[in-house]
């Protein structure tokens, strides 16, 4: 990861969030966020229904236009349409972002093709590997079940080696034995030195993997803590209270 | 190849397949048109009319009522699972996703003319003209016109609760001159007119070509940014 690593020597952060609002019309989705997060740091992003984090997560890929604030990818403004900072970051949702109609393979040749890689006939077998779906390759993404279809979108949002991953409630749907499997995944994510922002509603899974926490609510970050400051009973606490805070 | 010709063919490769797997809006636009073209032949009386003289008229309204109906589901596709999101947060620039998608309904319009042309020769045996190179040069120009407002307006449309009703009423008045000059263009082709009888309209209709497609793929960005 060359640019997150010169980042990281340079003393930038790799993802950066600076004052970030959005508004919709009168409804003020995110307000006011910034952070600072090097190479191989997991954000992991809690709040309740509405309070924004999806929005956040959006701003955060270059969907969504700031209505004020920024983005930076180490040190650079990312604009909406940045072909240079899209290639760097990899996203995961609860949507797939995957085709029913075609196979596990011919969708990440799609998205690999998308990214200008070169080299699918090796990587996309490897990625596969990695997520233990090679015998799914040729099935259709639609005749796989839920926690699949999942471990193939994370090989989808991995496919072009991102510096940055953003995951939007990756627990959703998946059954115990997948949410574990992907836990491991998202553990080597931060070994593997990837600069990762998390938004879920699942306190317990979130701070497991994370190294700082944040409680969004209403659009601003209502608590920030780091993951050594904070045990599982005083996330619980800390969510509560900020979330009935502000009802 | 560039790596944005190579992005744009990925997405008409990916389109085209799934067509070919589904067959969900190319078996719906080539029943009606086939519907359509049925319909005429019930509703005219050939008794009465010299049907030929009607040929290039009934063959566009049958081709912008087939297109339109396969149009309006471009980004149907991309919604399922978010896939949408997916081509938006990829390095494919906006308006390469915009002529990916051009390209992908040019193919699946021009197979529609195909079977209209086919349709109307079985049922009223017309008769298309002795320049078969001019008249597809004429109706890829008008194809192309045509796909490209109806693309961009298909975007528009995917993003209001209303987009298939709408759709009609935005597109139909704006393909008034793809109606007017191919109408004029295949009609003076269908009657083996000289070829300078047909240039007036085919500029025009270049032009409009050129123009859709310019707003098009300046304006697809700001249809589906937020």
């Amino acid at each position: 990861m060359p640019a997150a690593a010169a980042a990281s020597r340079a003393g930038l952060p790799v993802l950066e969030a600076a004052s970030l609002v959005r508004d919709y019309g009168p409804v003020r989705a995110v307000n006011q966020v910034s952070f600072r997060l090097g190479a191989g740091e997991f954000l992991s992003v809690f709040g309740p229904n509405g309070a924004g984090k999806t929005s956040l997560l959006r701003l955060l890929a270059g969907g969504l236009r700031p209505t004020s604030g920024e983005v930076r990818v180490s040190g650079i403004p990312l604009t909406v349409g940045d072909r240079a900072a899209r290639a760097r970051i990899g996203i995961l949702s609860h949507l797939s972002f995957l085709y029913g109609r075609l196979t596990a393979r011919e969708n990440l040749r799609f998205y690999g093709r998308l990214h200008g890689l070169d080299d699918l006939d090796s990587r996309v077998p490897d990625r596969l590997a990695d997520v233990g779906l090679e015998r799914y390759a040729d099935s259709p993404v639609d005749t796989l079940s839920r926690g699949t279809v999942q471990r193939l979108a994370v090989a989808r949002a991995l496919l072009h080696d991102p510096e940055i991953v953003l995951l939007d409630e990756p627990y959703t749907g998946l059954d115990a034995y997948a949410a574990a499997m992907l836990q491991e995944l998202l553990s080597a994510l931060k070994d593997g030195g990837r600069t990762v922002v998390m938004v879920t509603h699942n306190l317990g899974r979130g701070l497991e993997v994370a190294d700082r926490v944040a409680i969004q609510v209403r659009g601003s970050f209502v608590f920030e803590a780091a993951r050594t400051d904070l045990d599982a009973a005083g996330l619980e606490r800390s969510y509560r209270r900020a979330v009935e805070g502000r009802a | 190849m560039t790596v944005y010709l190579r992005q744009v063919a990925a997405i008409v490769r990916k389109d085209l397949l799934l067509e070919v797997r589904t067959g969900e809006r190319l078996a719906a636009m080539g029943a009606l048109t086939v519907l359509v073209a049925v319909l005429f032949h019930f509703a005219i009386d050939q008794g009465l009319v010299r049907m030929q003289l009607l040929a290039a008229g009934l063959i566009w309204m049958t081709i912008l009522f087939g297109g339109m109906l396969g149009m309006g589901r471009t980004f149907e596709m991309e919604r399922e699972q978010g896939a949408i999101q997916g081509l938006l947060t990829s390095p494919v620039p906006l308006d390469g996703i915009y002529l990916a998608k051009v390209v992908s309904n040019f193919v699946l319009v021009t197979l529609i003319e195909v079977v209209a042309l086919a349709a109307y020769w079985l049922f009223f045996g017309f008769n298309y003209g002795n320049d078969p190179l001019l008249l597809a040069g004429v109706l890829g120009v008008a194809t192309l016109g045509f796909v490209a407002v109806t693309t961009l307006f298909s975007a528009i449309s995917a993003q209001t609760n209303m987009g298939q009703t709408l759709l009609p009423i935005l597109i139909f008045p704006l393909l008034v001159p793809v109606v007017i000059f191919g109408v004029t263009a295949t009609g003076r082709i269908f009657a083996s007119r000289p070829v300078q009888e047909v240039e007036g309209s085919l500029y025009l209709l270049a032009a409009f070509t050129v123009v859709a497609l310019t707003a098009g793929t300046i304006l697809f960005r700001y249809v589906v940014e937020e």
